[in-house]
């Protein structure tokens, strides 16, 4: 769920701001979030209503018969003396309109891309984060499934002899990864149909790769570093809206040493309540998958962190699953990992501790919050 | 003292309105042109910064290629692999609305951020739904408020355009409201995304140009841009192309900077007229002054006081004038502009405190300077000498043979500085020289004329002739003055006539010479976009197969660069009647043809050749699409049509080299006893919808062509015929205050019996005398002056080499107009004369 207001964030609001303004801030009367996540999506686009079987590699490919759609890469990375960092590399798709754009020139087009990369480095406290923008065209970017190919510029997702290599470049940064699957795409929701809201069509085609092998080099600062650790895709397309009364989320994506993964959204409805749609998933190493509904997951707030620029952000929580007797608390490797850019949002590495049947578990994750910054 | 000392002064200035007023207006008119050319020189200067800062952006560098633009994967080639993080696209081109003539800009708004910001211009909480529209409708456009309104357009209304000839739908999706201080820029330009941009233009898969922001002075950063360049593409600083533009109207602004400084000129001559007449007419004051105690150091700034007081107010006046003038002006540098050099599209006054402080500067100094003889004079003599008017005349009839000299030498350096070098400055410096000498002269000139002329006259008209010719000598201080002013501002439009005329007839026969075909086929384009636009080949092919066209031949004007500079280009096919067209200035027709044919050779144009110093057998390097190449110089051409120059090549070698193929005009050379006007009518018949064309026959051609070369020479009327004015007005305060001062004189000619009709007779011949003597003498100063405008000037600033050719009408029209001149501003001191009763002037003892 988690990403789709971002991507309807680019259709509306911001954008043209964030194109325009180098340095001057949004407008004051710009729309808060609960607003863009408002409001129903234009027709003729296609729209997620039952469930579909996932088609490999094709429905890695991009989907643009919908309006939004993202390839959402994080993980939590160690060199070998064990210094910690975490990195996200997400690629946005959102079309402005639906069908094809009318005219000749290779240049025309209705889709529109955007990306997010961003480097956690708990030892120095420092968080990174970037971002691109660009026209799904004339070759600047774009997705193709076979051999698999997700780019923006020189940042990109490219399938090479059964391995996928994520790259990221900014001045002085970059994030250069092989990742292997160590687990097959596990379909969210309702076989991969993941309901937003009680309105039909309101939904979204999800799927997970929850553990990746990462092996490779990230640059900060100019400092190349040898890292390896697990990294998580999300995967997701469809034409939907948060309801009126929905806020925002909470995301859980929790790798645990016991080889168990865990995936969970809370949506937020304006209230302050928990909104009934809320779902997730438990997956075990032999391949298992519980689903979780929003009486399954007990969650509580156990510390926030106020950014300097606004908002406050849960960033520690205890989260229980009595149905699988599952307790556990999950703290971010560093308090301030909110991304400032077109949309200010938190993600950020996590680590979990805590036990599972009685016998303790740790793991690492990410968390993303979002809602919070107005 | 000092207080009694203006207050005389004052009071002499108020008792003398008319002599006040007029070298007021003398100053006012020479501060009026130089300030009005400055500001319009300085008005297109912006304007071309505005318009080019428009377009260009914070970019810091650019890249460019051949006169097809770039192959657009290059810009992907680039982001790809990172090479150019801060990098825009930019498609763009000439289209016309109506009688407008716009600049469409094609951007990419995603690659925008750091470069443009018209979207910021966006009507509060508008952003997002123009960018929107913007990249999903076709053919939307934005425009400032400003051009939506002069359009008549409102927004969703849509706007047909003209490109290269065919009709364009685009829709104003939304106008944009920049601050005030950019609104100027883009008050020509439609902004549209880049898609919309190829597809109204016709230019698919193509871009005009990569703009970037490059770390200053990151030489790495730059070299891993060059390393993905294709062959024919480059990296330049975006300053560097606008520079390059821009130096092909230098020579322009320069001439007309000279012209206008002509004008003060002819004011500081005026001034100086009229400071000493009142320092003449008041030697009995100024005597009894210096009796009285006042030091000459007063007496000196009591002159230079007033001097700076007429000075002053002149200027001021001058400078709201000039003001109002350049309005007019800078039309008409900007049309000039258009003709010849590139589209400005941006045009309107931007005054500069800087251009006015220059106008300012100019006029108050040019007056201290004109002053400066006259209040050194009156502050020199001894108290009782000044009351003594013949001695002063005196001194000015010993001072004639010193004054000779210094003008003899004047010109001798004038004509020396001549002899080094291609500098305009210098040549237009030799100018003002030889004008200095002249003026100088003119004294020695006038008090032999008036020798050699008062038995002439004497023995035609009596002692009034005699008279007359002696009252001019008599009064030599002033006399020669006024008629060295009038001869300057005469022998200025002898010069510039006769340049004019010959430059004017010397266009004529080359046109008829090189305008061969019987008619000529282009599209529609504003003016100076014909690199950018190009004939339908579909309507070429129909034109072929039109029976009665016994030949044609193509052309295509193409903008490639050389070096740092950009060449004009323009590949040809001849066909068999062309070759006759072109006068070789260098080569032989038998070599060079063959060259021209089937080498790699070219042919340059003379001012190509002159500014690049190239001579036949030489070679020349251009940038190619297949990377930088040598060619041939076959010959040297006479070519008026481009001041910047030309390279001649033939259409099979450009397209080896360029990849474009489009074709801009068409020569038809019809068999014969077909009619070229009804052919005319039949092209556009077969033309119709699918393009609009521009269809000339040879003569109307040729007369068109003529009339561009009479528009651009508009401002050289304009300014020859305000250098008059002044003058006139020079001669009028001269010769009025010559004539009141002899109100005695004539008082007693009346007293003793002379008619009133006889002191007509009188003062007529003597300011005819003046008027006869400063048209003679324009003659000769005038005819030198087309000399160095022809084979000085004009070489120097263009390169063009012409014949001089005498215009007989020219000298007659010099001579009537100083004959005119004169009597005209002797008839007010003369009906003044005869009209005062003589008791009435005498009393004045």
């Amino acid at each position: 769920m988690r990403p789709l207001a971002l991507a309807v964030l680019l259709a509306a609001g911001l954008l043209a701001w964030w194109l325009f303004s180098p340095r001057t801030p949004p407008p004051s009367d710009a729309p808060g979030i609960g607003d863009i996540l408002g409001g129903a999506p234009e027709e003729g686009f296609e729209r997620a209503l039952a469930p579909r079987p996932f088609r490999f590699p094709a429905d890695h490919g991009a989907h643009p018969g919908f309006r939004n759609e993202w390839w959402y890469f994080t993980g939590n990375l160690q060199t070998d003396r064990g210094r910690r960092f975490g990195f996200q590399l997400v690629f946005f798709r959102n079309a402005l309109a639906p069908g094809k754009a009318d005219g000749q020139s290779p240049w025309r087009t209705h889709q529109t891309w955007m990306a997010h990369f961003a480097l956690t480095d708990p030892g120095a406290g420092r968080f990174h984060a970037f971002e691109r923008l660009s026209r799904g065209a004339a070759g600047l970017a774009g997705a193709r499934p076979d051999p698999l190919e997700i780019w923006l510029d020189d940042w990109f997702l490219k399938e090479k002899d059964g391995r996928w290599r994520l790259y990221a470049k900014e001045k002085g940064f970059s994030l250069s990864l092989s990742l292997s699957p160590r687990r097959r795409p596990v379909p969210q929701g309702e076989a991969g149909l993941s309901r937003k809201s009680a309105a039909p069509g309101n939904a979204s085609y999800y799927y997970s790769v929850p553990r990746l092998r990462a092996q490779g080099r990230i640059t900060l600062d100019g400092r190349a570093h040898r890292v390896s650790g697990l990294a998580w895709l999300d995967r997701e397309w469809g034409t939907s809206a948060l309801a009126d009364d929905q806020a925002g989320w909470d995301w859980f994506a929790l790798q645990l040493d016991n080889g168990a993964d865990l995936m969970f959204y809370r949506l937020r409805r304006k209230d302050g309540g928990p909104d009934p749609h809320s779902a997730g998933s438990w997956m075990t190493a032999d391949g298992r998958v519980t689903r979780l509904g929003a009486n399954d997951v007990r969650l509580k707030v156990l510390e926030y962190w106020s950014s300097p620029r606004g908002g406050r952000y849960p960033v520690r929580w205890r989260l229980r699953i009595p149905s699988l007797d599952v307790d556990l608390k999950v703290a971010p490797v560093m308090d301030n990992q909110e991304l400032d850019l077109l949309v200010r949002y938190w993600e950020g590495a996590v680590d979990v501790a805590g036990v599972q049947a009685g016998k303790p578990v740790r793991g690492r994750g990410y968390l993303e919050l979002a809602g919070y910054g107005d | 003292m000092k207080t009694l000392l203006w207050r005389a002064s004052l009071r002499y200035l108020g008792r003398h309105p008319w002599q006040t007023g007029l070298s007021m207006l003398g100053i006012a008119l020479g501060v009026a042109v130089v300030v009005a050319v400055e500001l319009a020189n300085e008005s297109a200067r912006r304007a071309f910064d505005l318009s080019m800062q428009a377009v260009t952006g914070r970019a810091s560098h650019q890249i460019i290629g051949g006169p097809a633009g770039l192959e657009e994967s290059l810009y992907a080639r680039l982001r790809r692999q990172g090479a150019a993080p801060l990098s825009a696209p930019v498609v763009s081109g000439h289209v016309t609305h109506g009688d407008y003539s716009l600049r469409l800009l094609g951007i990419d708004p995603f690659a925008e951020r750091r470069f443009r910001n018209f979207l910021g211009y966006a009507p509060d909480g508008q952003g997002e739904g123009l960018l929107r529209q913007l990249l999903t409708r076709p053919g939307a456009v934005l425009m400032s408020r400003t051009l939506a309104s002069r359009l008549g357009l409102r927004v969703g209304g849509s706007l047909e355009l003209l490109v290269s000839g065919r009709k364009r739908q685009a829709v104003l999706a939304g106008v944009l409201h920049p601050p005030p201080q950019k609104a100027a820029a883009m008050t020509d330009l439609l902004v549209a995304d880049i898609a919309t941009a190829q597809e109204l233009l016709g230019r698919l898969g193509r871009l005009s140009r990569i703009d970037l922001i490059l770390p200053e002075g990151d030489r790495a950063a730059a070299g891993a841009v060059e390393a993905l360049l294709p062959a024919g593409a480059r990296l330049t600083p975006a300053a560097a192309r606008a520079r390059a533009m821009q130096e092909m109207t230098r020579a322009f602004a320069v001439n007309l900077s000279a012209m206008s400084l002509l004008a003060l000129l002819v004011g500081m001559f005026l001034i100086y007229n009229t400071m000493s007449f009142s320092v003449l007419q008041r030697r009995e004051l100024l005597g009894t002054l210096r009796v009285l105690g006042a030091g000459r150091r007063d007496i000196l700034a009591l002159v230079l006081g007033e001097g700076l007081l007429i000075g002053a107010a002149g200027t001021a006046l001058g400078l709201l004038l000039g003001v109002l003038l350049a309005q007019e002006l800078v039309q008409l540098v900007t049309r000039t502009i258009n003709d010849l050099y590139f589209t400005l599209g941006v045009s309107g006054l931007f005054p500069t405190p800087a251009g006015l402080a220059r106008g300012a500067l100019l006029g108050v100094g040019g007056t201290l300077l004109a002053v400066l003889a006259p209040a050194s004079e009156a502050a020199c003599s001894p108290p009782r000498a000044v009351l003594d008017r013949s001695r002063i005349e005196g001194r000015a009839g010993r001072l004639i043979p010193s004054l000779a000299g210094a003008g003899a030498g004047c010109i001798l350096v004038a004509l020396l500085l001549l002899l080094p070098g291609r500098s305009l400055v210098l040549g237009f410096v030799a100018l003002f020289g030889l004008i200095l000498g002249f003026s100088l002269l003119t004294p020695a000139a006038v008090a032999l004329a008036s020798r050699l002329a008062a038995p002439l006259l004497g023995s035609l008209l009596g002692v009034f002739g005699r008279m007359a010719v002696r009252g001019v000598r008599a009064s030599l201080s002033r006399t020669g003055v006024a008629i060295a002013a009038l001869s300057i501002a005469l022998s200025a439009t002898v010069g510039v006539g006769v340049m004019v005329g010959s430059f004017r007839l010397s266009v004529q026969q080359w046109l008829e010479a090189t305008l061969r075909a019987d008619i000529y086929v282009s599209p529609v384009t504003p003016s100076n976009t014909g690199n950018e636009a190009s004939l339908d080949p579909a309507l070429i092919a129909a034109i072929r197969s039109v029976p009665g066209i016994a030949g044609i031949s193509q052309g295509r004007p193409a903008n490639v660069q050389s070096g740092e500079g950009i060449t004009h280009l323009y590949a040809i096919r001849m066909a068999r009647g062309s070759y006759a067209g072109v006068e070789l200035l260098e080569g032989r027709p038998g070599t060079v043809w063959p060259l021209f044919d089937r080498e790699q050779a070219v042919l340059v144009s003379e001012p190509y050749a002159y500014r690049h110093g190239l001579h036949a057998g030489d070679s020349l390097t251009l940038d190619t699409d297949r990377g930088r190449r040598e060619f041939r110089v076959a010959g040297v051409f006479r070519d008026y049509g481009a001041d910047h120059g030309v390279v001649n090549m033939r259409m099979s070698l450009y397209r080896q080299y360029w990849d474009d193929d489009s074709v801009y005009s068409l020569g038809l050379y019809l068999e014969p006893g077909v009619d070229a006007d009804t052919m005319v009518e039949q092209l556009y018949a077969l033309a119709g919808d699918r393009q609009a064309l521009r269809i000339r026959s040879n003569r109307t051609l040729r007369e068109s062509s003529m009339e561009t070369f009479d528009r651009t020479f508009a401002i050289t009327n304009v300014l020859r015929l305000l250098v008059i004015a002044v003058a006139f007005v020079g001669i009028l305060s001269a010769l009025m205050a010559l004539q009141l001062e002899k109100a005695r004189e004539l008082a007693v000619l009346r007293a003793t019996g002379f008619t009133p009709g006889q002191i007509w007779g009188l003062v007529t011949t003597q300011t005819g005398f003046m008027g006869l003597l400063a048209g003679l003498l324009a003659i000769p100063l005038g005819l030198m002056l087309a000399m160095l405008l022809i084979h000085v000037i004009n070489w120097r600033a263009f390169g063009w080499s012409m014949d001089v050719i005498l215009p007989g009408g020219v000298l007659a029209e010099a001579l009537l107009l100083a004959l005119a001149a004169a009597l005209l501003a002797g008839l007010y001191p003369a009906w003044r004369m005869a009209r005062t009763p003589p008791a009435l002037a005498l009393r004045q003892e």
